[in-house]
C-alpha cells in the first residue's frame, strides 16, 4: 500500500458491493430490524436487510465474542479420564458497532485478557473484524452516551464509518481495516471537503450532545461511595422484577456459570458455559441455601456499582457504555437516567 | 447390565406429555436403548406386575382414588418422577382449587355429581415423596430427555430457578411487554428455552413460578398494560393455583 491515507471514502452506492464482496469471505453480521422499533446483530450477505439508523441492538456485539451459550469442554467418563477444550470459533465481520458498543467491547477485551486469560473470547476476538457506525445524533432518550464519554469514536475497531450523506467517510485503524479497503477495491481517498465535512459533522455533534445526567463524570464515584445506603435501592428494588434482562442486553456484564452436560451414551459429555445475572435470586445462593444477596434491592445495587463504581478501583473505567439497553429492556421501567438522577440529588 | 425398567401412569391429565414421549422421533430409538419400558398404557397393552426401576407419573391427584394409586406406584417404584405440569405443579387443573368444590362437582356432572368424589388438586409432592420434576405443559422434550439422563447417572436434575425472560432474552426476541402483551415470563422457571415466545406465543407460566417470584413486580408491570386485576390473577392462577395449598403439606409427605 503506497498511501499513508487514513480516511478514505465509500460511495453509498457501493456498500452493498462491499458488503456483497465482503459476505464471500467472511460471515458478516450487521444490525438488522426485528419489528416493533427492535433490532439485533444478525447474518447478512447483502445490505438490503442492515439498517443504517438503528437503536441499540437488543443484545450487544458481544454475543460473538462471548456467547449466550457454549461448549468450552468435552469429556468421556471411562478409565484414562479424556477430556479435551473446545476452541470454536468463525472468522466474522461485524459491520454497523456504534460507538456505545465499541466502548463495551474494550471493556470486555480488558476482562477476559486478565489472568488467567479467557482463551475461548480471546481466540474470536482474534477472528473477528469490526466496522464501527458512527451516530450522528441520539438514538433515543434512553441513551447516555455523552455522560459515559462514548458518543464519538475512541478506537477498538478496524474501520469506522461516518455518514456523509452521499458516502460514507471511513478511518482506518488497524492493517486489518486496511486490507478490507483494498481488497475491496471501492474505496477513495477522502478530499479535504469530505474531511472538512466530517469536522463539521462532529462539531454538531458536540454542540447536540450533553450530559444526560446533569453530573460531570468524575464525581461519580464519589457519589456513589456515599449512596451505599440510600432510599433509591430500595425504591427501584420493590419495581424490579428480577428477570435479569438488564444484565444480559449490557454490553459489558460477563459474569457466566458453568454446567456439565451428558451426552444419551451417557459415557460422555460437554462442558457449557452461559451467561448469568447478579439480578436472579439463584445468583448469589450457595450450598445450604445462604444467598449473598437475598433482596432485590441489594441485586438491583450491585449491579449499579459494577458499572459506576467498583470497575473504576478495578480497571480505571467506567462500565457502563450509557447505551441505554438496560433502560429499554425493563418491563418495570427502572430508568438508569433517573436513577443516576436521584443519586445525584441525594448526594448534592 | 440390565436395563433399568421404567413405566409410565397417568391421573388426572389429558396424557399429553406421555404423547410428547411417543412423539420423540428418532430420538425415542436412542431413549429405548437405555431403558426397559415395562408399562406404558398409551403405546402398549402389556402390564408389569412388579416393581420399577423409575415410574413417571402424568397429571395431579384430584380424588382418593387417585391418591391411593399414586401411593401404591410410590410403593412400587425405587424412582418416582412428577412428569409433566399437572404431575409438578398440579398445572390447569389446579382452577378448580379457585371454586367450591360441590359447586364445581355440579358444573361438570350435573345431578350425577355426587358418584364422583372429588378433592381439591395436588400435584405429586403434596401427596408422596417425589426425586425428579419434569415440568411443562406439555413436557418439552430436550428437558425431558435431560432429567431422563440424570436419572439414570443417579445425578440430581435442578430445574432453572430463574425466569423464562433469561432464555427469551437469549434467544434475542422482542420482548412481549414491548409487544403490548402480557406475557408471564417474568415470574416463570426456565428451561424451556422460551420456546412459546420464540413462535410469538405469550408465557402462560406452565412451568410454575421460580421459587421466590417478584409477584408485586409483576402485577405492577402487567397492570401497566391496562389489565384489570381480575384478569392479572386469572394469569397468574391458570397453571399455579396450587403454590397456595404449598404450606400447608410441605412437611407432612418429605421424609
Amino acid at each position: 500500500m503506497a498511501t499513508h491515507t487514513r480516511y478514505y471514502t465509500l460511495r453509498k452506492d457501493d456498500l452493498n458491493s462491499f458488503i456483497v464482496k465482503l459476505s464471500r469471505d467472511h460471515k458478516v453480521v450487521a444490525p438488522v430490524s426485528k419489528g416493533y422499533g427492535n433490532f439485533a446483530f444478525a447474518e447478512v450477505t447483502s445490505s438490503n436487510d442492515i439498517v443504517l439508523k438503528y437503536i441499540p441492538t437488543i443484545l450487544p456485539p458481544k454475543k460473538y465474542f462471548f456467547p449466550q451459550r457454549e461448549t468450552i469442554l468435552t469429556f468421556s467418563t471411562g478409565r484414562g479420564e479424556n477430556a479435551e477444550a473446545i476452541l470454536e470459533h468463525e472468522d466474522t465481520v461485524i459491520f454497523g458497532v456504534h460507538t456505545c458498543d465499541l466502548n463495551g467491547i474494550q471493556c470486555l477485551n480488558i476482562v477476559f485478557s486478565e489472568r488467567p486469560r479467557d482463551y475461548n473470547y480471546l481466540g474470536r476476538k482474534d477472528k473477528i473484524t469490526i466496522i464501527g457506525l458512527e451516530c450522528s445524533e441520539y438514538c433515543d432518550k434512553d441513551a447516555s452516551c455523552n455522560l459515559m464519554n462514548s458518543n464519538f469514536p475512541n478506537g477498538g475497531y478496524d474501520l469506522f464509518f461516518t455518514d456523509l450523506g452521499d458516502a460514507f467517510m471511513v478511518h482506518v485503524n488497524t492493517q486489518a481495516g486496511e486490507d478490507l479497503v483494498e481488497n475491496a477495491n471501492l474505496f477513495k481517498p477522502a478530499s479535504p471537503e469530505q474531511m472538512a465535512a466530517l469536522y463539521s459533522l462532529r462539531d454538531a455533534k458536540r454542540a447536540l450532545f450533553k450530559n444526560e445526567v446533569a453530573v460531570d463524570r468524575k464525581d461519580i464515584p464519589a457519589i456513589f461511595d456515599k449512596s451505599e445506603n440510600s432510599a433509591v435501592w430500595q425504591k427501584a428494588g420493590e419495581k424490579c422484577v428480577g428477570c435479569g434482562n438488564c444484565t444480559n442486553v449490557c454490553p459489558t456484564c460477563y459474569c457466566f456459570d458453568i454446567a456439565d452436560t451428558m451426552n444419551l451414551d451417557l459415557k460422555s459429555g460437554r462442558r457449557v458455559r452461559s451467561w448469568d445475572s447478579c439480578q436472579v435470586e439463584p445468583f448469589a445462593r450457595v450450598a445450604g441455601g445462604e444467598n449473598f444477596r437475598s433482596g432485590q434491592a441489594e441485586r438491583l445495587r450491585h449491579r449499579y456499582y459494577r458499572k459506576f463504581r467498583y470497575s473504576l478501583g478495578k480497571y480505571y473505567r467506567f462500565f457502563c457504555t450509557g447505551c441505554g439497553r438496560c433502560t429499554r429492556a425493563c418491563m418495570a421501567g427502572i430508568r438508569l437516567k433517573e436513577t443516576l438522577a436521584e443519586l445525584v440529588k441525594e448526594a448534592l | 447390565m440390565t436395563k433399568p425398567k421404567i413405566a409410565f401412569f397417568d391421573l388426572s391429565c389429558c396424557e399429553g406429555c406421555q404423547l410428547q414421549l411417543a412423539n420423540m422421533g428418532e430420538l425415542l430409538l436412542d431413549v429405548l436403548e437405555l431403558v426397559d419400558v415395562v408399562e406404558f398404557r398409551e403405546v402398549m397393552s402389556e402390564k408389569w406386575e412388579g416393581n420399577f426401576d423409575v415410574a413417571l407419573v402424568e397429571g395431579s391427584v384430584t380424588d382418593d382414588h387417585s391418591e391411593e394409586r399414586l401411593k401404591a406406584i410410590r410403593g412400587r417404584s425405587k424412582v418416582l418422577v412428577a412428569f409433566g405440569a399437572c404431575a409438578a405443579t398440579g398445572g390447569v387443573n389446579g382452577m378448580k382449587n379457585s371454586f367450591d368444590l360441590e359447586e364445581i362437582g355440579k358444573y361438570v356432572y350435573g345431578a350425577d355429581h355426587k358418584s364422583f368424589p372429588t378433592r381439591k388438586t395436588r400435584p405429586l409432592h403434596q401427596v408422596v415423596k417425589v426425586d425428579y420434576t419434569i415440568n411443562n405443559c406439555p413436557a418439552y422434550i430436550p428437558e425431558l430427555v435431560e432429567v431422563l439422563k440424570h436419572i439414570l447417572k443417579g445425578l440430581p436434575y435442578a430445574v432453572p430457578d430463574y425466569p423464562v425472560c433469561v432464555e427469551c432474552k437469549f434467544n434475542e426476541n422482542v420482548c412481549m411487554y414491548e409487544r403490548g402483551a402480557a406475557c408471564m415470563g417474568p415470574v416463570t422457571r426456565a428451561g424451556c428455552g422460551s420456546q412459546c415466545i420464540n413462535n410469538n406465543n405469550i408465557c402462560y407460566g406452565c412451568r410454575g413460578m421460580v421459587s421466590n417470584p417478584r409477584e408485586n413486580a409483576a402485577r405492577d408491570i402487567m397492570a401497566k398494560y391496562n389489565i384489570t386485576p381480575e384478569l392479572i390473577a386469572k394469569k397468574m392462577e391458570m397453571y399455579n393455583k396450587c403454590r397456595e395449598e404449598e404450606k400447608n403439606v410441605k412437611k407432612e409427605h418429605h421424609h
